[in-house]
């Protein structure tokens, strides 16, 4: 547990420094829009900021994990063989990583400026400062021990932050979820389009709340939940196929791999929970 | 078994059935971006490092011009468009878009007009520079069109970074200008008396424009570039706001959301768009007699989706597409319709290809 510790750890603050991050972006973006007279509210502005730390988060994270493991790594190695350490050296680390990250995203790959909320001084800033609470979110869980619920609750987090984005397209563009799914939404009746709308967006949200549940309470049984509710939708999809003479539809495979991951989560809540009891 | 194999004969043997033919005129071509015909037999055409050559389609001879503008060639920069005077064959003269650092050391879009005498440019002309200013030379539009009333159309595309600037009227960021051969404004342009607005805009709220045309009943059609998705095909009018980016049925490519919001009243909602993406990269309306089934279509080319898109609109205003020449398997650039109604389609790339569709 002590050796992985460090990635979850790093893990954990690339998401927590996402979750700060997208936000900026959005804002920014509504703000503009505000400006321009465009019809800003609570809803659309939810909309914005819920996807963008769906959408654009999934793909800051992955650039924010290479940052933050080179940065606190040369910070953990500075803080071993010298006097400078403590929590502000990881901040200062984070910081520097996101800085660095923004930088190198626009002068080796892009060219442009993809991060919105990056283009303003303010911007900036702000997203320094992401990186800077980042680097201190990954000092105090450094700083303190860890058992395995660490681990179990990043990757129940990481599973509903994953569905966040089927969630978000089936509360707020619905028609365009139910094209994803093969649906042409205009050609259907009136019930046909409730019961799609109703069944689809219940089915995503439960399973996202599920697992948020059982990251809360530590009861394997709302990962079980979540589990069976897919892996019943993998084998039904295989059923669909084989004995109803349906098209074949490989997403059967995503089917399964959601339904596993929470069952496998569950799975080790419960003998370790039973272990432990015994 | 027989029939087994015969059907998978069928099936990937689409070609042999397709009712086009291609035949490979040019190859080897570096990053060709535009072309325009002089005669049946040859072409003139711009690649994108700076380079105006002329080819002879019968014999496959290149001549390149001399004396061209110097170009920043760079990211989606370079030497763009070239277009023909509508009264080329008494004057000679042509248009360039090039993409080329100001005097601030700043990327911006140029539209040049010259003489061509033989393999040379002459009386060569800055006529418009546009006021976008940007960092690396990046959504520049640069389609050249000519209204019927001998106006210059030109498309200046948003700069990337700089969206926002689509919305307002004091900079070349997402608009098409419109001006006169020799670079003044004319008088009747919607914005020459409206404070805080340059007077040579004519529409604005666009994004990337790469396809503009302007019919015989002088309609103007325009696509552009969404980011993913919502690339749009627009009917365009003076002085109208056509939304980019407060309204857009696209995302952005980091997946961020541009705007919740995909209509506002003031904002001209597109003809149609394109979700996802295809990319469309030029297009021409086909009035030739070669093809008769594309007979009056609109016809687009794409870069993401590698085909022609053939698009005609019904009487009630909705539009039917069908994808054409997929078999080429390939980005396509630029498409032109020869004086004698032939289809030419120029590749992407740094080695293109120019490719003549011939009909069964």
């Amino acid at each position: 547990m002590r050796i992985a510790k460090y990635p979850f750890a790093v893990l954990s603050a690339a998401l927590f420094t996402v979750m700060l991050m997208t936000p900026i972006s959005s804002l920014s973006n509504l703000i503009w829009l505000a400006s321009v007279d465009m019809p800003v509210g609570l809803i659309s502005s939810l909309e914005v900021i819920l996807f963008d730390f769906q959408r654009l988060g999934i793909a800051l994270f992955g650039v924010i994990i290479i940052g933050f493991t080179v940065a606190f790594t040369i910070a953990g190695l500075i803080s071993k063989y010298s006097s400078l350490g403590g929590k502000y050296l990881y901040a200062v680390a984070g910081s520097v990583a996101i800085g660095m990250a923004l930088i190198l995203m626009v002068e080796l790959l892009f060219q442009t400026q993809l991060l919105g909320g990056n283009r303003t001084l303010i911007g900036k800033v702000l997203h320094w400062g992401a990186g800077f609470l980042g680097g201190y979110f990954y000092f105090k869980l450094i700083s303190e021990e860890k058992n395995y619920t660490f681990i179990i609750r990043f990757l129940g987090i990481f599973y509903a932050y994953f569905l966040l984005g089927l969630v978000l397209n089936w509360v707020f563009t619905p028609i365009i979820a139910a094209s994803d799914f093969g649906f042409v939404f205009s050609e259907l009746t009136s019930e046909a389009q409730n019961a799609l709308l109703r069944d689809f967006t219940s089915f995503f949200v439960a399973t996202f709340l599920f697992s948020i549940f059982g990251v809360i309470t530590l009861n394997p049984v709302w990962f079980f939940s979540a589990g069976l509710i897919y892996i019943g939708a993998g084998i039904f999809n295989l059923i669909a196929i084989y004995a109803h003479g349906t098209g074949f539809n490989q997403i059967f495979v995503g089917e399964f791999i959601l339904g596993s991951w929470p069952i496998a989560l569950g799975l080790v809540l419960y003998f370790k929970q039973k272990k432990t009891l015994d | 078994m027989r029939a087994k194999y015969l059907l998978f004969v069928l099936c990937f043997s689409t070609s042999l059935f397709s009712d086009y033919q291609f035949e490979t005129v040019l190859s080897g071509l570096d990053d060709a971006w535009s072309l325009e015909f002089l005669s049946e037999d040859e072409i003139i055409y711009t690649e994108m490092p700076g380079k105006l050559k002329i080819a002879n389609l019968i014999d496959g001879s290149i001549t390149q011009i001399k004396n061209t503008p110097k170009v920043q060639y760079s990211s989606q920069g370079g030497l763009s468009e070239v277009v023909l005077d509508p009264d080329f064959a008494s004057n000679n003269i042509i248009y360039l878009s090039y993409s080329a650092r100001n005097s601030d050391g700043k990327s911006t879009l140029y539209l040049m007009s010259a003489v061509l005498n033989k393999d040379s440019l002459e009386n060569k002309k800055v006529i418009f520079e546009a006021k976008a200013p940007r960092r690396i030379p990046v959504h520049l539009g640069a389609k050249i069109a000519f209204l019927n009333d001998g106006t210059i159309l030109l498309a200046s595309g948003d700069g990337f970074d700089h969206r926002e600037k689509a919305q307002t009227l004091d900079n070349h960021f997402g608009k098409i200008i419109r001006i006169n051969k020799d670079g003044t404004i004319p008088s009747d342009n919607p914005f020459v008396n409206v404070e805080n607005a340059l007077p040579d805009i004519y529409s604005y709220g666009h994004r990337n424009q790469q396809g503009l045309i302007v019919t015989k009943t002088g309609e103007i059609y325009e696509h552009e570039h969404g980011p993913r998705g919502g690339d749009e095909m627009n009917l365009i009018e003076p002085s109208l706001n056509y939304g980019w980016p407060a309204i857009t049925y696209g995302i952005d490519y980091s997946g961020a959301v541009i705007s919740p919001f995909t209509e506002k009243e003031g904002m001209e909602q597109p003809l149609f768009h394109w979700t996802p993406s295809i990319a469309p990269s030029d297009m021409i309306f086909y009035e030739g007699d070669k093809y008769p089934e594309l007979k009056n279509s609109f016809l687009v080319t794409a870069l993401v989706s590698k085909d022609v898109k053939k698009v005609t609109f019904s009487q009630t205003g909705k539009d039917n597409q069908e994808s054409l020449f997929s078999e080429l398997n390939s980005r396509l650039r630029n498409i032109q319709a020869s004086p004698n109604g032939f289809i030419y389609l120029l590749t992407d790339g740094p080695r293109g290809k120019l490719i003549k569709v011939l009909s069964e």
